[in-house]
């Protein structure tokens, strides 16, 4: 039965678009080039030129290890207050940023994130100032004096029989307050175990001295020491690598030889080209980027798997066609399903972005600019490289076919065709 | 309508209606609910930590130095050895983490370290190289004995900071063993200060001699209120060789806590004597499958307080049969170990002997005799002897790791305040809800009745997700609501490729019907293709990640199933339903 004539559509986009994306192919690959070369420079820029920024890209404390604490006041504060605090405690480095919205009229801001290269109240040369300080206690000389960097423990031997709480009374005396000491192995050995007091302890003991009585409260402390920031790395990195290689696996399983290698190298680029917003922007590369990042490998596939059935459709179809027209046709017919496909998911995403806070946001935005390179890259990277493997493979039967025998020999098309075209044509 | 498609009504409305149910128990507080439906339905979604506050450890377990301890007190003990030898200068150093490297000033002297003192060490230590001409003996600590050591410590660990973590009352603990690391997760708001100085501390291993028979316990026992959770119980035995009789008696009770304050409240000539305290050990008779029995009740041991002998002196423990095939634990002491035990087992024999780690009793053996060197402990009791040998297997584990503690060292803490949560939670919500309208409105206007077929499968695709979660019990996490509301953008999607197939057909002068069926399955592999690549991202995330991020890879995961279901079985269904025979002869579709 035929369609009625009255079957409307509400359409944004009408059938029969014919916009020519591959006559321009070359103008794309070369933007697409230029724009990683723009990542790649920017990444150095951030490394090397930029003063303040130092590192290619802006690593969270999930990978390079440290503490971030959110306090909030019970009342308005000022970062160079909050900073003069940090000071006096012996943290003048830690950066101090307003977190969260801003209350009131003045524009007084209450709450604070800071960051800090340390994971532990003790220091390098806190720990060495208090192995000579507690060179004797009491009667008993300090015989070794072990802190790692980063820990949470010191361990300490003498050489005869102290009491734990004179220990502890020292340490505190020498400038490092403890949680509890305790003997740790023989007792005969006067070896000791001491756990130090947490770094947000300390912050806020610093704060509250500053800014007077119990004004400040710890909403979030995160600390991470450095050695599990890079095995977060290493295991980042191994996971990305992971995953594209079973992508690279699943797509060699379901498509043939030729639709392969575009799709990785589209993926790849919109990997790459999501890093190079955060270098540019230089916003927090924490785990969450990295979730996202994965996201948008697996998504990114996506519109360009959409594009590729279609052209395979199309070219065992349309056989007398030359490739790249099919190609650029089935870009036209799946256009709509490409553009709506990516706006909804976008405006989701928006959606985060903008009402959202903290952690979903940075995973908003990441998303965002996945999406929008993801199918950018499904028209404009994907199907010109497919084009272009495809003239060569073309171009390589052709060589192939001139050196058979005469007999053998296939007349030479004028057009050019797909392996599968040639195959039906020979039984 | 067909058969088949009542048939799947009523299966699609099943699974609805029990998805519901399901959830109930998420959203509506346990009070409200009637007491039948607990019995089938009480899973709930869980907060992440993120979303109730709390607060999340990651330990290693520092091999290191509990080697290089260990090391230490070897060469310390080698040194003796050659004292006692007659040689009086060697230099004896740790070199590294395992090797000890003694330098002999007359080098005729390292003959002396020879055979038969090594001998006493083999266990632990081999000898590397030997250059008599300089006179340096290099001797290394086994390294199976560090890779076990490292196993048994990471087990130990987490039973001990279980027991410590009871002690707070936090509800709901998260304790696993992640690689050779330890996550501890504790929820809802406490000390944490004390809870984190409590849990990373070492274990202790400590031998105490158990008071048993005073007049003091005898007095204490009296006071105790009839009526109350701790009740009093007597304890005889005999000592095997001297045939003497023994009597104890001690406090027993469900509840160690209340054991723990009934104690710190005796005061006056009830006061418990400076150089005694009390012990705990939880008595958990094993049933049949090995498993621990629900009847644990814990029980006091007045102790004396100094342990003379400590796990140090510990040199090994396995599992050894007796002579008529019963399982028990067999102990070898070091050098120093073994005179420190044999004093202490002369001169307490037919009493009890407390293995306390970590201030908790193991187990409390009756000293039959003079331990020296090697000792055997016998589990009493004539029992089923599976049960039996997993009792022996668990103290010869707690033995051999109280031989060389290994400390805890903290390497990632995240500490959560609630209020941070519940605010991020809210603006989520929010975004989620403004980004489902748009996509529900743009859905309707552009493809009519059949955009509200794709509403109606996303929300069932969004609670069959949420229903799902709640059955694995499973943490929601800030992540894992990005994850929820990216579902939400990601389900429409593979409605729109199969309608933008759907309307092709349908420009082509296919019949309603027809399109429909050619849209459905030409475009499923193109939907499934996608789902895949989304499912693998989602996978490898899951094994990366942990806390938060395992929470969005779960979300994502779930997601894309119940997308895959709800995109193409359900919406078929509805579809069926608009084009079916009755309808045939209509022309047009809504689409």
């Amino acid at each position: 039965m035929a369609a009625s004539k009255d079957q409307k559509f509400f359409e944004i986009l009408k059938p029969g678009t014919d916009i020519d994306f591959i006559g321009q192919r070359r103008t794309w690959i070369l933007a697409s080039i230029v724009a990683s070369l723009l990542v790649v420079g920017v990444l150095f820029l951030n490394a090397f030129v930029l003063k303040d920024r130092g590192k290619p890209l802006n690593w969270g404390i999930d990978f390079r290890g440290g503490t971030e604490i959110i306090v909030e006041f019970n009342k308005p504060v000022e970062a160079g207050q909050i900073r003069e605090a940090m000071a006096a405690a012996g943290h003048s480095g830690a950066e101090v940023v307003k977190y969260g919205a801003t209350v009131g009229k003045g524009g007084d801001h209450r709450q604070y994130l800071i960051r800090m290269g340390a994971v532990s109240v003790v220091s390098q040369e806190q720990a060495k100032k208090a192995e000579s300080a507690m060179a004797k206690v009491g009667d008993a000389s300090l015989r070794r004096f072990e802190w790692s960097e980063g820990g949470d423990k010191v361990y300490l031997r003498f050489d005869r029989h102290v009491e734990a709480d004179k220990v502890a009374a020292a340490l505190k005396a020498a400038g490092i307050t403890t949680t509890q000491v305790q003997v740790f192995g023989r007792p005969d050995d006067n070896n000791f175990e001491a756990t130090l007091v947490g770094l947000d302890t300390e912050v806020k003991r610093a704060l509250d001295a500053r800014l007077g009585g119990d004004s400040a409260k710890i909403d979030r402390v995160e600390s991470v020491g450095a050695k599990a920031g890079k095995q977060l790395q290493l295991d980042g990195l191994r996971a990305l690598f992971g995953a594209i290689v079973l992508i690279v696996i699943y797509v060699a399983f379901r498509f043939d030889f030729r639709y392969g290698p575009p799709t990785i190298v589209a993926l790849l680029h919109d990997g790459f080209m999501t890093v190079g917003a955060f270098a540019l922007t230089y916003r927090e590369f924490t785990l969450t980027t990295l979730a996202a990042l994965l996201t948008i490998i697996g998504y990114s596939m996506n519109d360009t798997i959409v594009v590729f059935d279609r052209i395979r459709e199309n070219a065992a179809k349309y056989r007398d066609r030359r490739f790249d027209r099919v190609v650029n046709q089935s870009i036209n017919e799946t256009l709509s399903r490409t553009i709506l496909t990516s706006a909804t998911t976008f405006t989701v995403t928006l959606c985060m972005n903008i009402f959202g806070t903290g952690v979903i946001r940075d995973f908003a935005f990441a998303m965002n600019v996945g999406i929008i390179v993801g199918t950018y890259s499904s028209i404009f990277v994907a199907s010109p490289l497919l084009i272009w493997l495809n003239d060569k493979y073309v171009a390589s039967q052709k060589r192939a076919q001139a050196r058979a025998p005469r007999q053998a020999r296939q007349p030479v098309r004028q057009t050019r065709r797909d392996e599968d075209e040639e195959q039906a044509e020979k039984t | 309508m067909e058969r088949s498609w009542w048939w799947k009504a009523v299966l699609y409305g099943a699974v609805s209606i029990l998805s519901c149910l399901y959830l109930v128990p998420s959203v509506i507080p346990e009070e409200k609910r009637p007491a039948f439906f607990n019995q089938y339905f009480s899973k709930r979604i869980q907060k992440g930590l993120d979303l109730q506050g709390g607060l999340h450890l990651v330990y290693e377990v520092n091999i290191e130095k509990a080697v290089a301890a260990k090391v230490d007190r070897l060469s310390g003990d080698i040194e003796e050895q050659l004292g006692k030898k007659g040689v009086k200068e060697v230099g004896v150093s740790r070199e590294g983490r395992d090797d000890i490297v003694l330098t002999f000033k007359n080098p005729a002297d390292a003959a002396k370290l020879d055979e038969e003192l090594l001998a006493q060490f083999r266990a632990e230590l081999d000898e590397v190289e030997r250059d008599a001409a300089a006179g340096r003996v290099r001797l290394r600590y086994d390294s199976d004995k560090v890779a076990e050591v490292e196993d048994l410590a990471l087990r130990q660990a987490i039973e001990t900071i279980r027991g410590r973590v009871d002690k707070f009352g936090v509800a709901e603990p998260t304790i696993i063993k992640k690689g050779t690391d330890i996550v501890v997760e504790l929820p809802g708001r406490h000390d944490f200060e004390r809870i984190k100085a409590l849990i990373g501390r070492t274990a202790q291993l400590e031998f105490k001699i158990v008071d048993d028979g005073s007049e003091y316990m005898k007095k204490v026992v009296a006071t105790v209120p009839k009526d109350g959770p701790i009740t009093t119980e007597p304890d005889s035995w005999t000592a095997k060789d001297s045939g003497r009789p023994h009597e104890d008696v001690y406090l027993r009770s469900k509840d160690r806590a209340a054991l723990e304050k009934f104690v710190a409240g005796l005061s006056g000539d009830l006061a418990v004597p400076p150089d005694r305290e009390f012990g705990y050990e939880e008595v958990a008779p094993r049933d049949g499958t090995g498993d621990a029995a629900p009847d644990r009740y814990w029980r006091t041991y007045l102790l004396k307080k100094r342990a003379v002998v400590t796990g140090e002196y510990l040199a090994d423990a396995t599992e050894e049969w007796d002579e008529m095939q019963r399982p028990q634990v067999g102990f070898t002491m070091n050098r120093q170990g073994a005179s420190l035990m044999e004093k202490l087992t002369s001169e307490n024999v037919g009493r009890k002997m407390a293995i306390v780690l970590d201030e908790k009793i193991n187990s409390a053996p009756v000293i039959e005799s003079t331990i020296g060197e090697r000792g055997r402990i016998t589990m009493g009791g004539y029992g089923d002897p599976f049960r039996l040998q997993q009792e022996v297997k668990d103290l010869v584990a707690v033995l051999r790791s109280g031989a060389l503690p290994a400390p805890l060292k903290k390497s990632v803490e995240t500490l959560v305040g609630p209020t941070l949560g519940e605010d991020a939670v809210r603006k989520a919500m929010f975004s989620m809800l403004v980004g489902a309208a748009g996509v529900i409105i743009f859905m309707l206007i552009y493809y009519r009745l059949s955009g509200l077929i794709a509403n109606v499968s996303m929300t069932m695709n969004v609670l069959f997700m949420l229903a799902i979660l709640a059955g694995f019990e499973a943490s929601l996490t800030l992540p894992g609501i990005a994850g929820l509301v990216l579902t939400v953008g990601m389900a429409v999607d593979a409605n729109i490729i199969i309608y933008e197939r759907i309307r092709e057909e349908l420009r082509l002068g296919k019949s309603p019907r027809t399109a429909v069926d050619a849209g459905f399955q030409r475009a499923f592999w193109t939907v499934f293709d996608s789902h895949v690549t989304n499912f693998v991202a989602g996978v490898v995330l899951y094994s990366y990640g942990s806390g938060p991020i395992r929470g969005f890879a779960v979300t994502l995961l779930v997601g894309i199933v119940t997308n895959l279901f709800t995109s193409v079985w359900m919406s078929r269904w509805m579809f069926d339903l608009m084009v079916s025979r009755r309808r045939a002869t209509a022309a047009t579709l809504s689409i």
